[in-house]
């Protein structure tokens, strides 16, 4: 087996230094997967994730990327070391406009190649290029999204991690925000995913993990997990035929 | 009605309004208000008194009044050098103070009261280095030239005019136009989604306190020239400038420069109309009317 792209070993993080949520993680996604963060409300999934941003202090253990340990390296840098974060809630600057928050995105590149590359950006997401001046406040949520992922997208990161991209959206919204992840992973995008929207997700995953008290519980491919008859009522919240239905 | 506070109020409220964009620069990306900052405009005033005597020992070319104006090459040079070394100034108090609480992640009235000790600080050593005495740049007279409309201003005030407009028209394209201006405005917005954005948090708080201080300085130059350089200098406008930054929204550079000068104009209005004794009392009134009326101000964003 390969290296994985992104690891943790043993990741204790929390918010307060005595109160671990993230509590003994070992973690590995292997390059271009697509892999879901499954589990109950207050699991710990979020915090695990700001945790490998560096938005969540690291009590003991470490992240890797590829070979390279970033447990200590600053938030800011992990996006030049090739990991993209893209949070749950207030992913844009909303009193900026859509040129405005891809400019940010796009200022660590050499000044020769910021042009072409927020013209690619608009040709991968063309629903931004409509009005690039439009404030980014002013988008509709599935377009807030695709304004995230694409500032996220703009230095080429190999691995994208996504803090529930499906969260207040309409069910039409997220079937495009989850093919939009599903062509972005086939472009070879490495592809970590919070969501609580299990259906959807398992629907374009190739691998899903269950996180409960901040410990792994449970992980395989969908179809595993769906013949596993206690895992959707006891993890997930759902009824065993739901879950099977969408693996099968 | 003497129209002459129009130029009376537009002079004093171009150095509000430079003082002002550092308040509101420092309280929309380090979310709180720093009371130490008139004292930026004291010690930027000092210094280019300091440096502007040197060069004038130095050669006496320095000092020999440019055209017009009553003082020489060695104001313009010593603005320059002024600035760099308020702005340094301004590093140093936070790295000795300001940071550390940052991160201990302090509560924000204790960031107040800390600002409260560095102007204290601040303004003593300087009381301590130069007395209460009264300093001035040049004690060449000048006459106010008449500009039509009953308005009458010198070489040196219609000087600072201009170099208050370049300012904020400077600071302004910053801000809009270049990498460091829009990653000022991602951290003020949401500092944690700035940094996984690639956004060096700390750099940009790094530049938010030079550019505070080394508009502050110009602020203090401009009233040290024009009235006089004393250790209070920017104590005695940190009302204006709150009042300033509150009015024009706070974290909007432009709304700081207008709101600056509405505040010059109103209180060279109350001057000519009730009394000299109420100057003060003005943006006290403005500070409260803004704050009930509309907190944002004219230019700041609803929350």
């Amino acid at each position: 087996m390969t290296s994985p792209v992104l690891a943790t070993f043993s990741l204790f993080a929390g918010y307060e230094a005595d109160l671990p949520i993230v509590r003994g993680v070992d973690f590995a996604v292997q390059k271009g997967e697509l892999v879901i963060l499954l589990g109950p409300n207050g699991a710990g999934k979020s915090t695990f994730v700001k945790a490998i941003a560096g938005m969540v202090p690291v009590h003991s253990g470490t992240i890797h990327l590829g070979s390279r340990d970033i447990t200590k390296v600053a938030p800011h840098r992990k996006l030049a070391e090739g990991l993209a974060f893209v949070p749950q809630t207030d992913n844009v600057f909303a009193s900026m406009s859509i040129l405005e928050n891809l400019q940010i995105a796009v200022a660590l590149l050499p000044k020769s190649a910021r042009a072409a590359k927020i013209d690619a950006l608009f040709s991968r997401f063309p629903d931004l290029a409509v009005r690039p001046t439009r404030l980014a406040g002013a988008l509709s949520g599935g377009q807030r999204q695709m304004l995230a992922v694409a500032r996220a997208l703009a230095l080429d990161p190999p691995v994208l991690i996504l803090d529930e991209p499906s969260a207040g959206l309409s069910p039409k919204i997220v079937a495009d925000v989850f093919a939009m992840l599903k062509r972005i992973n086939g472009d070879g995008v490495t592809i970590v995913l919070v969501e609580q929207n299990v259906k959807a997700a398992m629907a374009i995953a190739d691998r899903a993990v269950i996180l409960a008290e901040g410990r792994i519980r449970h992980e395989g491919t969908p179809s595993e997990l769906a013949d596993d008859p206690l895992i959707g009522q006891i993890y997930l919240g759902t009824a065993r035929h739901t879950f099977g239905e969408v693996a099968r | 009605m003497n129209p002459q506070f129009l130029m009376d109020g537009l002079i004093a409220g171009a150095i509000i309004g430079l003082g002002a964009i550092g308040v509101t620069l420092t309280y929309s990306i380090l979310r709180f208000s720093n009371f130490a900052h008139g004292e930026f405009l004291t010690w930027g005033a000092y210094l280019a008194l300091c440096i502007s005597s040197a060069l004038g020992v130095l050669g006496a070319g320095f000092t020999t009044p440019l055209g017009p104006f009553s003082f020489g090459w060695s104001l313009p040079i010593a603005a320059v050098l002024a600035i760099a070394l308020t702005g340094l100034l301004a590093l140093a108090v936070d790295a000795l103070l300001f940071s550390s609480f940052r991160r201990r992640g302090s509560a924000i009235i204790i960031m107040v009261m800390a600002s409260f000790g560095a102007s204290l600080a601040l303004r003593s050593l300087l009381e301590f280095l130069f007395t209460s005495k009264p300093a001035y740049f040049s004690q060449a007279l000048q006459i106010a030239m008449k500009l039509g409309g009953g308005l009458r201003a010198t070489p040196d005030q219609l000087a600072m005019l201009v170099v208050a407009l370049v300012s904020v028209i400077a600071v302004h394209l910053i801000m809009t136009r270049t990498d460091i201006g829009r990653a000022m405005r991602a951290v003020s917005e949401n500092p944690g989604l700035a940094g996984i954005a690639g956004i060096d948090v700390r750099g940009v708080i790094r530049t938010v306190w030079f550019l505070g201080a080394a508009l502050a300085c110009i602020a203090g130059m401009m009233s040290g020239l024009i009235i006089q350089i004393r250790p209070y200098l920017g104590h005695d406008l940190l009302l204006p400038l709150f009042a300033a930054a509150i009015l024009g929204g706070i974290g909007s550079v432009p709304g700081a420069m207008i709101a600056g000068l509405v505040i010059g104009l109103c209180e060279a209005f109350t001057v000519q109309i009730i009394g000299a004794e109420w100057r003060s009392a003005v943006s006290f009134a403005i500070l409260i009317a803004v704050l009930v009326v509309r907190p944002r101000g004219l230019f700041g964003k609803a929350s």
